[in-house]
């Protein structure tokens, strides 16, 4: 966020500050910028303007006083002056190349904004002295200059400082790079659909195991159809790297579910199996038939099937627990429920993604009971549960359920009523079954954007109808030209502030760290079933049955 | 509670300045509006505010007549009571002034008469109006053992006293205080003072219920090591002193799960070291250096996060609503799932709560002691269309039993849970636990 804005705020800054000497300009404030923005944690953004503000004015006098004896001659300054001035510039050259440095991928944009502007206003800064013919107007440009030249620096630096320490320590190995934030740097080999498809799938528009498989397959087939093998080479051999180039793409936008890195191994395994003789349209029609197949066999029926043998272990009264939203226990459920089966569902959902929403909005659409309560309410809704059920991201090797977080609490709840336990199924598809393993949620795990846990739109936005202006009013500047957007997103950074969540700041905020993981992983012992497409089988039996799937 | 007005909403401030201009009665009224309409909540505001109350209304009682100034509590507080039945503290605290009263009134007994304990027994009751006749029953039978099973075959309303039985006959011989619960005062009206020392007491009490956070805190560095993972939950004042108390001295991490519906924005700015602007909470008070300014790490994580993380965290640390005779406890919504899990992973359980939340209460029926909140916290407005159609429920407390709990740390030290019954008994008399 604060990386991308900052840079923009030089193409702003630069234009009117031109002719100002940047080395005086460092000369005074070289010292100044690094105690200034210190204290200024908050919003990053916030102060700053402000600051250029008023906090300049003395500088500014100064300057202005300063300027003609610089005009007169800068060989009027003192050997010592020179020094410290060159000595400044050298660090402000130093620190501005360390933060074009820093700037992450995320920022890529930014980064070259900021370059661009940067050194020629450091250069101009250097020949600054003869230009300082600087009128009173331009004065005005001067101190803003010099902030958005530090600041961003400054920011930038503090920023990476920051970085550092808000990865939580034990999570350590799973923050990898950022999940990539645009198109923008993607290979020219990936294909659009692909390139649409990761946007989607790192926003949550595609979401959920069996989701991104379909989907990711889908997208390969339009790949393969649009594939012409280059001359010199063979489909099987060079569609593989071709599709490489689409899945690493796809892994920087959310990092592939167990069920898209099978799906894919699947697909990989019939490439190379197409005999080269084979002529390509022909080949390529085998592999969309095969993608096909592979859809409807491992996903689309193989839900029909569990959702037909689950929906038979539901039976009339029975009141059904089920945690966030699985798109597999809702065609189960709604199974039962077209069956005329009388039963309740009780539904619990979890921050930050809210999957839960939907699952009931689609029950209660189709006529079902439903109850819905969040984390807190999980001992609440399991005391009169009688079965539950769950959705699973993948499925461990040694009998593991590897789902949404907060899976585990609630399946730990439902054994916990002492004597009376109650049934926890999983319904899961094979293809989600892996030969991995694991006993913990932190050795494999992913970590989600930690913003996303800062409650974001204060709720009275609703109803109060000056703020939404305010607040929309940045919104297509900052798209468009961050330019004259600099005081206005102070504004709403204030406001939001106030009634916003005090976490809006945290990555500011030294010593705090925000964890936002997205699974975990729900011991075997409290999975009495695991319903799949081969039969209902006990969580043990994980590992065969994927042997025996992966085999045929 | 929208911001603009916050300084206008009736709570625990405005309540405790209107106690002093306005007459008692209003003052009585104006408080159980205050708990009915849940505009103080907390449970320390509660009973502060039941404190004060109290210590007006005893002041305003042109009386020092023993009896008579128990009636009179007792009947404020059962009106009290009867206003939020959930908040148990303020029973606790009516309980606790009922017993200064009666320890007043045995004092100055004691010091006319100066006879021992058998002396006192072999005395004829003196029958006392409103006074509960099971407790001259009781009093009579106190010395055998098969007595008290008769007395409460009798009168079912003492089955609470089951759980302080053991404990009478232990102290029978050495505290004179258990041994004689009817006062016989009514004989002695030179008394003068009696109402005096109980404002004294009653003040007393108020300011325990102002340090008791700093005498929990005093204890941290006895449970927490460096280097310590400790997991927490809400915003709960009482962890957060003890935990900075922790922090002066040795370097730990905080894990802290957020509480989601109900308590998320005061544990974000608890976490965040914003300044509270919960009025409730004596601001000016309560404010203080977050953890982080110490240098603490803190982990804020989902509620669904806790299984996850909890093979990595060496200790849980919990704040509570309330603390029931049993040892389990009444905590904001989703502390039993996190006590499960912690349980699960055998990781230690510590509750940090002042002696005041230690009710008498047994929970025979756990629903009862259940309060559920404002569902549009769970789904707001801008989902109505699903509001209509579902049940939305949002939990404010949970019942934990007492075998999820490790330790319990009271501002008298630290406890197993199945000590606490004796606490009780310590604090209340019995025949004050149904009054």
């Amino acid at each position: 966020m604060a990386n991308t804005a900052d840079p923009a705020l030089n193409p702003v800054s630069s234009p009117p500050a031109a002719p100002e000497p940047a080395s005086k300009q460092s000369n005074t404030k070289m010292d100044q910028p690094q105690s200034q923005s210190q204290p200024q944690p908050q919003g990053q953004k916030a102060p700053k303007p402000a600051k250029p503000a008023k906090q300049q004015q003395p500088p500014k006098d100064k300057n202005a006083s300063a300027a003609p004896a610089d005009a007169a001659g800068s060989d009027k300054l003192s050997p010592a002056e020179l020094k410290k001035k060159a000595k400044a510039e050298k660090a402000a050259r130093r620190a501005r190349e360390r933060a074009e440095r820093e700037q992450p991928g995320g920022g890529a944009g930014g980064a070259a904004g900021g370059q661009g502007t940067g050194t020629p206003a450091g250069k101009k800064g250097s020949d600054a002295g003869a230009a300082a013919a600087a009128s009173a107007k331009g004065q005005k440009g001067i101190p803003r200059r010099g902030s958005a030249q530090n600041v961003p620096q400054s920011a930038a630096a503090e920023l990476k400082k920051k970085q550092e320490d808000k990865n939580v320590a034990v999570f350590g190995h799973l923050y990898g790079q950022q999940r990539r934030t645009t198109v923008a740097g993607a290979g020219k080999e990936v294909h659009p659909a692909v390139l649409a498809l990761g946007l989607q799938m790192r926003d949550y528009v595609v979401c959920g195991s069996s989701a991104r498989c379909v989907a990711t397959l889908l997208a390969f087939k339009r790949v393969i159809e649009a594939y012409t093998t280059p001359m010199g080479t063979s489909l099987s051999r060079h569609l593989t790297t071709h599709l490489s180039h689409q899945i690493t793409y796809l892994s920087t936008c959310r990092p592939l579910s167990i069920s898209q890195g099978n799906a894919i191994r699947a697909l990989k395994l019939a490439i190379s199996s197409i005999d080269p003789s084979v002529p390509e349209s022909e080949a390529k029609t085998t592999l969309c038939e095969f993608i096909d197949t592979f859809i409807s066999e491992k996903i689309t029926v193989a839900d029909q099937v569990i959702a037909g043998s689950a929906a038979q272990k539901i039976k009339d009264g029975d009141v059904v627990v089920t945690f966030a939203g699985s798109s597999i226990v809702k065609q189960t459920l709604l199974t039962a429920f077209k069956q005329g089966k009388k039963f309740r569902v009780s539904i619990i959902d979890s921050r930050p993604l809210f999957e839960g929403k939907n699952l009931a909005r689609t029950l209660a659409n189709a006529g079902l009971e439903v109850q819905y309560s969040l984390m807190n309410g999980v001992s609440h809704a399991i005391k009169d549960a009688t079965k539950v059920f769950l959705g699973a991201h993948a499925m461990t090797s040694n009998g593991r359920l590897y789902s949404r977080v907060g899976t585990a609490l609630v399946a730990m709840s439902a054994k916990e009523r002492g004597g009376v336990e109650i049934p926890v199924i999983v319904c899961c598809e094979t293809v989600k079954f892996t030969d991995r393993v694991a006993l913990d949620s932190i050795v494999v795990n992913e970590i989600a954007d930690a913003d996303e846990l800062v409650v974001t739109q204060p709720p009275h936005q609703l109803t109060d109808l000056p703020d939404p202006v305010a607040a929309a009013q940045p919104e297509p500047k900052k798209g468009g030209k961050a330019a004259a957007s600099n005081p206005s997103p102070t504004e709403s950074n204030t406001a939001s502030n106030k009634d916003g969540s005090p976490l809006t700041d945290w990555r500011d905020t030294p010593n705090l760290q925000l964890l936002n993981i997205m699974y975990d992983v729900t011991p075997a012992e409290y999975v009495d079933m695991v319903v799949t497409e081969m039969g209902s089988l006990p969580p043990s039996a994980v590992p065969i049955v994927h042997r025996m799937s992966t085999n045929l | 509670m929208p911001p603009p007005s916050a300084p206008l909403t009736p709570g625990l401030a405005s309540f405790l300045k209107s106690l002093k201009t306005n007459p008692i009665d209003t003052s009585i009224d104006n408080l159980i509006s205050l708990l009915k309409r849940r505009q103080i909540r907390h449970s320390r505001s509660c009973a502060t505010a039941t404190a004060y109350l109290l210590r007006s209304v005893i002041s305003a009682c042109r009386t020092s007549d023993a009896s008579k100034l128990i009636e009179r509590v007792q009947s404020v507080g059962r009106r009290l009571i009867a206003a939020q039945p959930r908040e148990m503290v303020v029973g606790n605290i009516v309980r606790r002034v009922l017993g200064l009263i009666r320890d007043e009134a045995e004092d100055d007994r004691d010091g006319d008469f100066s006879l021992s304990e058998a002396g006192s027994e072999s005395q004829p009751q003196t029958p006392r109006a409103g006074d509960d006749p099971s407790e001259a029953l009781y009093g009579r039978h106190d010395g055998s053992a098969s007595k008290p099973l008769s007395s409460l075959a009798a009168h079912p309303i003492s089955m609470f006293s089951l759980l302080s039985q053991p404990e009478s006959e232990n102290s029978l011989p050495g505290s004179p205080v258990s041994a004689s619960p009817s006062g016989r005062l009514p004989g002695h009206p030179q008394n003068k003072d009696i109402r005096a020392e109980v404002l004294d007491g009653i003040n007393e009490i108020i300011d325990e219920l102002g340090q008791v956070d700093d005498q929990i805190a005093a204890y941290a560095l006895d449970h927490i090591h460096s280097n310590e993972i400790i997991l927490t939950h809400t915003s709960s004042t009482t962890v957060q002193k003890f935990l900075l108390k922790a922090a002066a001295k040795r370097k730990f991490t905080v894990i802290h799960a957020e509480s989601y519906p109900n308590n998320h924005e005061a544990t974000h700015a608890t976490v965040s070291g914003t300044a509270p602007n919960n009025d409730e909470l004596l601001s000016t008070e309560s404010f203080q250096k977050p953890l982080i300014a110490h240098g603490i790490t803190v982990i804020l994580i989902p509620d669904s996060a806790v299984f996850a993380l909890m093979s990595r965290v060496n200790k849980v640390i919990l704040g509570t609503h309330s603390v029931l005779a049993n040892g389990g406890l009444v905590a904001s919504a989703g502390t039993r799932v996190i006590a499960r899990a912690a349980k699960v992973h055998q990781t230690p359980v510590v509750v940090v709560s002042g002696v005041y939340k230690l009710s008498p209460v047994y929970p025979f029926d756990f629903e009862s002691l259940i309060e559920y909140g404002d569902s549009s916290k769970v789904i707001g407005y801008e989902d109505g269309d699903l509001v209509e159609q579902i049940d939305v429920q949002n939990p404010l407390y949970d019942y934990v039993p007492a075998e999820l709990v490790d330790l319990y740390i009271t501002n008298l030290g630290g406890h197993a849970p199945s000590y606490l019954y004796r606490i009780v008994s310590d604090h209340y008399r019995k025949e004050d636990i149904s009054f």
